[in-house]
């Protein structure tokens, strides 16, 4: 399924919606600025605009400057996106060959529906990695350390849900909100949102499926818990696609790695959960205004558009990588009885021995070192000219060597060509 | 003592948009626990003087049982000058991304961690030569022992300064908050201590902002002999400045009413009172049962023999499949009608629509409702039809309305139309109840939990007998008690007896 692409009637459409689901306040376009109420005790917003990296910069500027008792709802929905937590690695969680529409080759082999250009973005909070597609709403809580847990919110859209008659739903032990599916075997509290009736606590139960994840930021002053939440995804099949890289492994990395779950959808439409989610928000809290719309307009905002642009930027998204090392061959030592994935071919180079193992430790996006057990000092003096190779010019570097015939230029190549196809800087 | 200080990055100025600085109280932003002792009055300084020491700062416990976390984001570098509250870098575990910032003023010595390296919570994450005051408590935090995360207690004296803010992402010492169910938390998660377990839930005064000020302008406050818990601060996020400290002194000359001491302690209530209308089916419990309240209930309460059904539900059930198998509770139903067929007054509505001229409804039909719990409360679907039903067709039925009622999906014919309840309570628990009638039915059946009892045989031999109470109510308006009470000896004459409830089958 193809993003439907937001023109100027569509986004009156979308308004209308909103208007209809007491989302809005004024016109058809959203406010210009938020200086009006972001000094508001209560606040509560919803994007008309479906830029994940405007979204998360109009996040970032709500936790940023709005006061620090201040408590602040904010729902959207993005395009086809991957989001990857703060210190995520993009090689080991996604599968970058195929963001690019048309790219997918695979997907089509498969009949799998082609989703069309995908995003990647790196958000500001920790956590794994998500997909984010039009069928998924993201809730987002910013307030007081004081008034936080890791479960309020969670348990927040959780009663929300159970209102609309989601009655599978509850927070579990990591803050999700899974969905179960065992048989009812008895009673629960129906103000328990972290059981439901068809909890199984044994083992022995169907695995409650995932339909949120979440993570925080947690500043001095404030508390950012946002989450998704899966209602009705078209794209649900296409998803562990995306999500399985064919460089796993050949990584080791430092950092996050996410949690795999099996995922659901939940079967409501954006604008119930929307307006559900509002309510409860406001049973929480007093005061709280009718949700006010957002959109692009906000970029005339200096920090937004800063933020906009950091958040775009492939330095962001790739470099701030934590330290990781790349293998030439997969790692077997943790279990040498493991099948070798030669996803790619044998070794990349191609004139040493196919069994010479090379690694590759990479962190701020350039190479740190080159190192392998079985090389030569006088093998590793040309590889070394890889030093402090940035990885996003590694195309840069494969067309130069291109053309030249000398022995030291011969070797780097394939390697360089490995490396390149290994960690693959893609902007949609 | 003055503060010099080179800009280093803050991290959003947070309240550089807002006209007023929103004053929230610093206690109750920050602490949750009687460990963290700044709800006290500040009135003396601490007796160590401002010393320049070079300590390591330990990374404090973050909370969820978390030993260690990444390093992602170094904000200082050795050589910087960090005032309080100052970020010193952002860490990430699991799924939060955290700002650790500082609780003192100083130079930043040392780092102990590159970016992307594991960073041990209880050990030392920067060294920090201080240049402000340094509490007691503090100390805890600057040792580098293995006790690990130290605890704040409260000083025995009280009357200790606190001289430096903690703050909840500082590197302050865990406070052992029990876990569940944790009252809002300052740090992000449920901190556990490594150390003292005692630390309750003990109210947090909700202060002003105490100490929310730099040791010079404490100095000041002392001098000047003033609370700085009245001041009123001006300065970069609420801070105490010593302008203001000198126009409140000003100030307090001329007024010389006593000035209130800080804000009413109000402890943080760790559960609240919840409002809650009723749920639509909770009204429709509230009005019938309101309803019944006029009902004068005749209780009679008997044991049932379930051991014979028992042993034929086990042999009729070992050719079944599992969603075929039939409980004890079809049996009680078809029992149930065909003791009713006998005795028709207890299938019957009473009308009183006319006070005058009370009169019975005898229903040829037994629709028998069956009280079932469901996610959103009591329900009770309706069997209709009883008599002209097998036992495996109310089985059958009962399956199909339990389902419907679980998702929700009963209709109101479903819900109506009752001429006798029955209260399968024993399915939860329980031995004998006192079911409330639904009027204008006349009559109900409650049925405890089978148990297995011991009981003597017929040589007076020692035997297993499994027993469940019957607990019938009648409306004694019109239901006398032998009526009652024969209609229920028929039904547990036939479940003690199936074989009999064959011949009466139609």
């Amino acid at each position: 399924m193809i993003a439907p692409s937001r023109g100027i009637v569509k986004l009156q459409q979308a308004s209308h919606k909103l208007l209809a689901s007491g989302g809005r306040r004024s016109g058809h376009r959203g406010i210009a600025s938020l200086a009006q109420t972001i000094c508001d005790p209560i606040q509560s917003y919803v994007s008309d605009s479906n830029d994940p990296y405007l979204n998360l910069s109009i996040e970032h500027y709500l936790l940023q400057k709005s006061p620090p008792d201040s408590t602040i709802l904010f729902l959207y929905t993005n395009r086809p996106c991957i989001v990857i937590g703060r210190n995520q690695n993009p090689w080991l969680e996604v599968n970058l060959g195929i963001l690019k529409a048309g790219s997918s080759t695979t997907a089509k082999e498969d009949g799998q529906p082609v989703i069309g250009n995908v995003d990647l973005v790196r958000r500001r909070s920790g956590g794994g990695t998500v997909f984010h597609d039009e069928g998924n709403v993201n809730w987002s809580v910013i307030c007081p350390p004081t008034d936080f847990t890791r479960d309020k919110h969670a348990e927040m859209v959780v009663r929300a849900l159970r209102k609309l008659g989601i009655d599978r739903a509850r927070v579990n032990e990591r803050h999700d909100i899974v969905l179960d599916q065992g048989n009812r075997n008895g009673r629960s509290d129906p103000q328990d949102t972290h059981r439901t009736p068809y909890t199984v606590d044994d083992g022995a139960g169907p695995r409650p499926l995932k339909v949120s994840g979440s993570a925080y930021k947690l500043t001095r002053n404030r508390a950012l818990h946002h989450g998704t939440c899966l209602l009705r995804s078209p794209n649900l099949q296409a998803i562990p696609q995306y999500l399985h890289s064919p460089a796993k492994p050949y990584l080791k990395a430092r950092g996050v790695e996410s949690v795999s779950s099996p995922i659901a959808n939940i079967g409501l439409s954006n604008q119930a959960f929307q307006k559900q989610v509002q309510d409860e928000f406001a049973r929480m809290h007093s005061g709280v205004p009718a949700a006010i719309a957002v959109d692009e307009s906000l970029l005339s905002t200096p920090e937004i558009s800063k933020g906009y642009d950091e958040l775009r930027a492939l330095d962001w998204t790739y470099s701030q990588t934590p330290q990781f090392t790349l293998f030439s061959h997969p790692e077997t030592d943790e279990d040498p009885h493991a099948p070798v994935h030669d996803h790619l071919d044998t070794s990349p180079v191609p004139w040493l021995h196919p069994k010479i193992p090379i690694n590759f430790k990479v962190q701020h996006g350039a190479i740190l070192d080159v190192g392998s057990s079985k090389m030569s000092n006088q093998e590793l003096e040309v590889l070394s000219t890889l030093k402090d190779q940035r990885i996003q010019e590694l195309e840069k570097l494969t067309d130069e060597l291109e053309g030249e015939e000398d022995d030291n230029s011969k070797a780097v190549r394939p390697i360089a060509n490995w490396l390149g196809a290994m960690l693959p800087i893609v902007h949609v | 003592f003055t503060m010099k200080h080179i800009a280093t990055k803050k991290v959003g100025s947070l309240l550089s948009r807002c006209t007023a600085p929103t004053r929230v109280s610093y206690a109750s932003r920050h602490f949750k626990s009687s460990a963290i002792p700044r709800q006290h009055l500040r009135r003396q300084f601490h007796s160590t003087p401002a010393l320049d020491v070079v300590k390591p700062y330990l990374l404090a416990d973050i909370g969820e049982g978390i030993t260690e976390c990444q390093v992602i984001q170094w904000f200082v570098q050795p050589g910087a000058r960090v005032e309080q509250f100052d970020p010193i870098c952002e860490v990430q575990s699991d799924k939060a991304s955290v700002e650790i910032t500082s609780r003192f003023d100083g130079v930043i010595k040392k780092l102990y961690y590159e970016q992307d390296d594991m960073a041990k919570v209880g050990k030392p994450l920067v060294d920090i030569d201080i240049q402000s005051d340094i509490s007691p408590e503090d100390e805890a935090l600057l040792n580098d022992n293995d006790s690990n995360v130290p605890t704040l207690r409260p000083t025995p004296s009280g009357g200790q300064e606190a001289g430096l803010e903690v703050d909840r992402n500082d590197t302050k010492a865990a406070t052992g908050d029990a876990p569940p169910p944790p009252p809002p938390q300052t740090l992000p998660a449920k901190p556990e201590t490594t150390s003292t377990p005692s630390e309750g839930q003990a109210p947090r005064a909700v202060g002003k902002h105490a100490s929310l000020a730099t040791p010079a302008v404490r100095h000041l406050t002392k001098e000047l002999n003033v609370q700085i818990e009245d001041i009123e601060g001006t300065g970069k996020e609420g801070r105490v400045t010593k302008e203001d400290v000198q126009k409140y002194a000003a100030a307090q000359k001329e007024t010389p009413t006593t000035t209130k001491s800080s804000t009413p302690a109000a402890p943080e209530p760790q559960a609240e009172d919840q409002i809650r209308p009723l749920t639509p089916i909770q009204k429709g419990m509230f009005k019938q049962m309101t309803r019944s309240l006029s009902i004068p209930h005749f209780l009679y309460t008997d044991n049932v023999d379930f051991t014979g059904l028992s042993s034929i539900r086990k042999s009729l059930n070992a050719s079944k499949e599992k969603s075929q198998k039939l409980s004890a509770l079809p049996f009680v139903v078809k029992a149930v009608s065909l003791a009713l067929s006998k005795h028709p007054l207890l299938n019957s509505h009473l009308d009183t629509s006319n006070a005058e001229k009370p009169q019975m409804v005898v229903k040829a039909q037994h629709n028998i409702g069956i009280a079932i719990d469901s996610p959103s409360g009591l329900l009770v679907p309706v069997v209709k039809n009883v008599q002209s039903l097998s036992i495996e067709a109310i089985s059958a039925e009962i399956g199909r309305l339990g389902a419907l009622a679980r998702s929700g999906k009963l209709t109101n014919a479903d819900l109506s139309g009752a001429s006798f309840t029955l209260s399968n309570i024993g399915s939860i628990g329980g031995t004998a109840v006192a079911p409330v009638i639904v009027s204008p039915q006349v009559a109900i059946l409650g049925v405890g939990r089978a148990r297995v009892v011991p009981a003597f045989g017929k040589g007076g031999e020692l035997i297993k007998k499994e027993e469940a109470v019957f607990s019938w109510s009648a409306d004694h308006r019109v239901v006398d008690g032998a009526a009652a009470a024969r209609c229920a000896e028929d039904v547990r004459s036939y479940l003690e007896n199936v074989e009999s409830m064959l011949v009466q089958m139609k």
